[in-house]
């Protein structure tokens, strides 16, 4: 081992320590319990907001005129009988000369459509925004309802071929919201993690220690041993609540009745929806790519941060700081949104957002060469980001200079020279 | 030619228009307790912090050790500094293992060592104290243990001797001389002279951002005459002619300055003379004396330079 990762280990064994072993670190760890409250809260005001905009979607059947107001009444009647569990608004459309397109109803902007029936009703065609979906269902039901309505005696039910608006693999759509949950949860962990290192030389600045680890070390080593010190708290921040949620589930598992499992098994089966570079790699790459973000903004924060010479400017450089954030995140999900173009190429090279917007591009690119490039990339940065704080901050603050004026050349004063040598034995 | 440990050459550093070091040299043998002395803001800790590397020298150079720079042999060097600096939570053996590992010195050996040193320094009793439970002058201890944990080929110590009380004076002077009997060589700052008249092999008055003065303890007492007390028998004021000009009578004894090699000389002619001798005592001046003077003289001359206004000017 080097003496310089040596001694960079020396200073985030000691910074890792003095956080954790420490009652404060218990309410850090423990903030995401308020998160969780506060996210409950707005969970039910979203819910209802959701139950409020329902009514918004439609699903459509495209019927003859012989069909049209039979399914109209067959759908106020399953209507009423569903209660609450009403689907959305059912929209009749004539079945013109020329065969309307179902999948371009399906994409017309402007309402959410969640399923369109067309052909005749014993051998609908249903397309379906998500395979599966109830709207699906409730459309086969209907035509059902209007055949069972028109027979005599008994009658087979509806023989729906049901297609959902992707076939094959996962859609665009899918793996972009992929990218975008990406960019989303890196986001959030580097927002409640790195920008902690802006005050976390405050520490030895304010006890004066940090001439001792000046004169002892690198300054490099001095604040890479802090950004690690402080990747360490927030791995084993993640660490606890990946496992309390992991926990979490199979206690809810070994608990609940069969049932509820089956159910269960619903969301699971999104997992079947998989990212362009599949789920190791995407799950492996988001990983480096959290642990470059944090790198990158801790280092960018924790070298402004040590610029500042008081609790108060510390505090004042939170705002700038969440902002920057938050410009990194709306440029990355800007670019998330839309891969492949300009601006998803700017943010992917643009160092601050780099490791979000790759991320997300791993989410619709099979691509994984470029994943490397893009972390040795980020690497240079940090290293780059560490050299320059590290330069204004001997020239700067441990020169006793005024802090911010590291600009400032010094000037040579004439007077005290002139005072020649008094007295010399040797 | 004397092996160095320390050769800082030339070393100057601008505060905007302050010029707090003006080329100042220090040349340490290996081996030896080298003292910087100064008035307070003289430009000693600003001197030791570039000989160290801790901040860059607006010119000049430093070399350590056998004239590596100071970056490339920081394992081998103590340093304690003005400004003390402990992590308050930790606690003291830790504390020191810290310290020491900073230098390359592994944990549990750095432990081990920790209890030997408080042990030795009567510090046991609060091995496993926090800092911040500590009294200033314990907490100073600690840090100076740490200084010198990873047994440093160079140590240097800026302005030890403040806040201790004078038994941890005492034991610093002991932990200082047993460190050079060791090998280290030490360099500390002071304005304390007696500390300094008693460790010190040699020594550098820093004054108004410049070194004045460069040489050993006797050297810098030989800059000033002898202190003769001389009362003679007879009492008569006919024994004046024998004695230098400007020697003041008070009471029944004579107050006046000689060189060193006048001494004996003077003692002759007294004896011819037949005054006789009531009284007499021949005192070298004390380092104190030589700072005082030396510090003096170049106050007076800085003062008395059109530039003194322009500098206190931008001071202000």
């Amino acid at each position: 081992m080097t003496p310089f990762i040596r001694n960079m280990l020396v200073i985030a064994r000691r910074d890792f320590l003095a956080i954790v072993a420490t009652p404060t670190f218990l309410l850090f760890l423990l903030a995401p319990l308020f998160m969780i409250g506060m996210g409950a809260v707005g969970g039910v005001g979203a819910s209802q907001l959701a139950d409020s905009a329902r009514g918004k979607g439609r699903i459509v059947a495209i019927a003859g005129p012989a069909d049209v107001e039979a399914l109209r009444a067959a759908d106020s009647r399953l209507r009423d009988a569903l209660g609450r569990e009403r689907p959305p608004v059912l929209e009749v459309r004539l079945a013109g000369a020329d065969a309307a397109d179902p999948l371009a109803i399906a994409r017309e902007k402007g309402s959410d459509t969640y399923a369109v029936l067309s052909g005749p009703l014993e051998n609908p065609r249903i397309v379906e925004r998500e395979a599966g979906s109830g709207a699906g269902r409730y459309l086969a039901l209907l035509a059902s309802d209007v055949l069972r309505d028109r027979a005599a005696g008994p009658v087979a039910p509806a023989k729906p071929a049901f297609e959902a608006i992707t076939n094959g693999g996962t859609s665009i759509a899918a793996q972009q919201s992929m990218g975008f949950g990406a960019v989303f949860v890196i986001f959030l962990m580097t927002l409640l993690l790195a920008g902690q290192t802006v005050s976390s030389l405050a520490e030895e600045k304010g006890n004066k220690v940090i001439e001792i680890l000046a004169a002892a070390v690198p300054l490099e080593s001095v604040f890479l041993g802090k950004l690690l010190g402080m990747l360490g708290v927030a791995i084993l921040f993640i660490a606890f609540w990946g496992l309390v949620a992991i926990g979490g589930g199979m206690a809810f598992a070994m608990q609940a009745d069969p049932a509820t499992i089956a159910a269960a098994g619903k969301p699971a089966a999104a997992l079947m929806v998989a990212p362009a570079s599949g789920w190791p790699f995407f799950i492996g790459v988001g990983v480096c790519y959290f642990v470059m973000a944090f790198l990158l903004l801790g280092a960018v924060f924790l070298g402004v941060g040590a610029q500042a010479s008081t609790v108060r400017e510390i505090q004042m450089l939170s705002l700038p700081i969440t902002i920057f954030q938050v410009g990194m995140f709306s440029l990355s999900t800007a670019a998330a949104s839309a891969p492949g173009t300009g601006l998803a190429q700017f943010a992917q090279i643009f160092p601050f957002s780099s490791p979000f917007a790759m991320a997300a591009r791993a989410a619709t690119d099979d691509a994984k060469a470029v994943h490397l490039l893009a972390l040795g990339w980020q690497a240079l940065w940090v290293a780059l980001i560490i050299y320059l704080s590290v330069r204004l901050f001997r020239a700067g603050v441990l020169s006793g200079g005024g802090g911010w004026k590291f600009w400032k050349r010094a000037r040579p004063a004439t007077a005290a020279s002139t005072v020649s040598e008094s007295t010399s034995a040797h | 030619m004397t092996d160095l440990s320390v050769e800082a050459t030339s070393l100057t550093k601008y505060f905007d228009a302050f010029t707090a070091v003006d080329h100042v040299t220090l040349k340490v043998p290996t081996g030896s307790i080298y003292g910087v002395l100064g008035p307070n803001g003289a430009g000693k800790t600003t001197s030791l912090r570039m000989t160290l590397g801790i901040i860059d020298p607006d010119e000049g150079s430093s070399r350590l050790l056998g004239g590596h720079k100071p970056q490339s042999v920081r394992h081998r060097i103590g340093y304690l500094p003005e400004e003390r600096g402990l992590y308050p939570g930790m606690k003291a053996r830790e504390a020191i293992a810290f310290m020491g590992a900073l230098r390359g010195l592994d944990w549990s050996e750095g432990r081990r060592r920790a209890a030997t040193f408080m042990t030795e320094l009567g510090l046991e009793r609060v091995i496993d104290e926090k800092i911040r439970k500590m009294s200033k002058g314990m907490a100073q201890m600690v840090q100076l243990i740490g200084s010198i944990v990873h047994t440093p080929d160079l140590i240097v110590l800026d302005e030890p001797f403040s806040g201790l009380d004078p038994v941890n004076q005492e034991r610093l002077e002991m932990l200082v001389r047993r460190e050079r009997e060791r090998g280290a060589t030490i360099l500390f700052s002071t304005h304390v002279m007696a500390h300094a008249e008693r460790l010190c092999d040699r020594l550098a008055i820093i004054a108004r951002s410049q070194r004045r003065f460069e040489g050993t303890v006797d050297e810098a007492r030989a800059l000033l005459p002898m202190q003769v007390r001389y009362t003679p028998r007879d009492g008569g004021d006919a024994v004046a002619a024998l004695l230098p000009a400007g020697a003041e009578r008070k009471g029944e004894a004579w107050h006046f300055a000689i060189e060193e090699a006048d001494v004996e000389p003077l003692l002759a002619r007294i004896t011819a003379s037949g005054h006789g001798v009531a009284g007499l005592s021949i005192a070298r001046p004390a380092l104190h004396d030589a700072f005082v003077h030396i510090v003096r003289q170049v106050d007076a001359g800085f003062d008395a330079t059109p530039e003194a206004d322009a500098i206190e000017e931008a001071a202000a």
